[in-house]
């Protein structure tokens, strides 16, 4: 048996298996659009056909590519991202277009125009990045490198960025603007990765007793790990952002316990995370003020507290089976009732459109995508690639837990996004690459030939 | 109740239906893939891949490994290296307890994990580079 990766044209493998998915998800999305139609137009019609084509196309442009490019990669990940990224591009279709207006030329581009081009651009480079990247070496040899670049984009956003709603999450450079923390957080799973694989024996078996039963690894190896912690208390207090600290610090202990399997170490990053957040909000009064929010939102109801408040009414109106795609949110004196809906409160307005229902069967997607990057990261080579794949799976399950915890007020309210659904280019950019590097991780590599029929036939004769 | 409400009712909850329809075939295809992955098991220890050879074993070769694998020239080797600086009985690997290792048997031009000559029993790990003679393989984690 050699490897197929000979020049020339690879053969195409059919994807039986994603075409059928994809299919039940055309499905889902015209029942959506019409769902949305209807409500809005009285009478049966789709919301928004264009757009839900040009989707829809590209969703099959990428399957068509997957199945030319002849590798045997992931078949589940696309579908499950791209029902996401379709229910993400009915809510946008659904909001008021002009939340998000951006010129091109003479065109004025609204909401779910905008919302459909990062789509597109954003499974673009997931087509790519699955097709072409056969090596990971690219970004285990240069893990330093990877690092000290994500700590610049961080510094350069804490000095240079600029606030909106109160935390410092964005980067202006000229026309471009984005928001480095969802690139950090690729950099930092790549980092992880590499240096817990290269280190995992020293961190689970070279260790030192500290007290009574306790023991910890030694001091030299545990640096980074107290490097990691100062780094999420830092952007707590710097960017404001607990949300982007909490999904940094999480992914980091996932993958730290993956790498060693020792939950000591984790129960005690946990307590010692709590801890350093309970001094930060007692020495801190924007911190403390947000944990004030969190717990009682009803002391300012129309102010600080105003989102938490109708997002918790949204949520309840919406009930068991949701209001229906386009009869939920009541405007409030011609405004909607969630200002920032589009880019963090998503799964508030699909929560009352949709109800408890529909919100359960978004979590499931996320849940697959985890479970999907866990067992490619069961089926790697080595060890560096599973916890890459690990680590980039569970920054998506992970990022959608935190903010869905943060629109229910079951943790401080959050600024990162939903993944796949809230409006965002940066992050919708960034999530398209996690998504591409997955199925490029989970190639299975070239099929085994069949076994020869006439040698089977040989072998049972001869017995 | 009026046909339009009606009609709207069916097509909110014909929606919601079609999502859990997803899930559903989601969840079909995932317990199949695990399913698959159990009544397989061959090179569930391990596999080893041959990154370059002098001819036989052909690079890109996958060998799934037995808990005990035996390199060299010798045809009685479970890898048989057809490499002219390979010794006859070359080097074992043996899968023990949670991890592998490799021995060199005393072979004429040595044994290199990760290009260092190895003495005695050294434990390997998955993406490790193997070396005898001029043929380089890589230990990878088996297909489970």
């Amino acid at each position: 048996m050699t490897a197929a990766a000979l020049p020339g044209f690879p053969r195409p493998i059919l994807r039986r298996r994603e075409l059928g998915l994809l299919l039940a998800v055309g499905v889902a999305l015209l029942l959506g659009s019409l769902s949305l139609g209807f409500t809005r137009n009285g009478v049966p019609s789709l919301a928004d056909p264009a757009g839900l084509a040009t989707y829809l196309v590209t969703l099959t442009a990428v399957h068509v590519a997957l199945v030319v490019a002849g590798r045997r990669v992931d078949e589940v990940l696309l579908p499950v991202v791209g029902l996401l990224g379709g229910i993400g591009l009915l809510l946008a279709a659904r909001l008021p277009q002009g939340l998000v207006v951006a010129r091109v030329g003479t065109a004025t581009l609204g909401l779910a125009s905008l919302q459909l081009v990062w789509l597109v651009l954003a499974l673009g480079i997931a087509a790519v990045v699955a097709i072409t990247v056969r090596s990971d070496r690219w970004l285990r040899l240069y893990k330093y490198t990877w690092a000290a670049l994500g700590l610049a984009l961080l510094l350069l956003t804490f000095v240079f960025g600029s606030d909106v709603n109160g935390t410092r999450l964005t980067l202006e450079l000229g026309p471009v603007s984005g928001q480095p923390s969802e690139l950090l957080k690729v950099i930092l799973v790549v980092f992880f990765a590499t240096y817990l694989a290269e280190n995992r024996v020293l961190l689970a078996d070279a260790r030192v007793r500290v007290v009574g039963r306790l023991t910890l690894p030694p001091a030299p190896y545990l640096l980074p790990a107290g490097l990691m912690l100062a780094l999420a208390l830092g952007i707590v207090v710097v960017q404001r952002d607990l949300g982007a600290a909490l999904l940094f610090f999480a992914v980091f202990l996932c993958l730290f316990y993956l790498a060693t399997g020792s939950r000591v170490d984790v129960v005690l990053g946990i307590a010692l995370f709590l801890a350093g957040f309970v001094a930060l909000a007692l020495v801190f009064p924007h911190v403390r003020d947000r944990v004030a929010t969190w717990l009682d939102p009803w002391a300012d109801p129309l102010g600080t507290g105003y989102q938490t408040i109708q997002a918790l009414h949204a949520f309840a109106r919406g009930g068991l089976l949701g209001t229906g795609l386009g009869a939920g949110l009541p405007l409030i004196g011609g405004q909607l009732p969630i200002p920032a809906v589009h880019t963090d409160f998503p799964l508030a307005a699909l929560g009352e459109e949709l109800g408890m229902t529909g919100v359960l069967a978004i979590l499931g997607c996320y849940l697959v995508i985890v479970s999907r990057g866990l067992r490619i990261a069961a089926a790697a080579a080595d060890d560096v690639r599973a916890l890459l794949a690990a680590g980039l799976a569970l920054v998506i399950g992970v990022q959608a837990a935190i903010i869905a915890a943060g629109n229910l007020k079951l943790i401080p309210l959050t600024g990162i996004t939903l993944p796949f659904i809230s409006y965002g280019g940066s992050s919708l950019l960034v999530n398209g690459l996690i998504v591409g590097l997955l199925l490029a991780f989970s190639d299975r590599g070239p099929a085994l030939p069949r076994e020869p029929r006439r040698a089977r036939r040989f072998a049972r004769g001869g017995e | 109740m009026d046909p339009v409400t009606l009609a709207l009712w069916a097509i909110r909850l014909a929606f919601l239906a079609a999502l859990y329809v997803f899930l559903a075939l989601v969840v079909r295809a995932l317990l199949r893939d695990i399913r698959a992955a159990a009544r397989d098991p061959a090179g569930a220890l391990g596999r080893l891949v041959v990154i370059t050879s002098a001819g036989v074993p052909a690079a890109g070769s996958v060998f799934p490994l037995d808990a005990l694998t035996t390199l060299g020239r010798d045809l009685g080797s479970s890898v048989v290296l057809d490499d002219p600086f390979a010794s006859a009985r070359h080097a074992v690997l043996t899968f023990r307890g949670r991890g592998w290792y490799v021995e060199d048997l005393g072979s004429t031009n040595g044994t290199l994990v990760n290009g260092v000559p190895i003495a005695g029993a050294l434990p390997l790990g998955f993406g490790d580079e193997l070396q005898i003679g001029d043929t380089r393989m890589r230990l990878e984690r088996g297909i489970r």
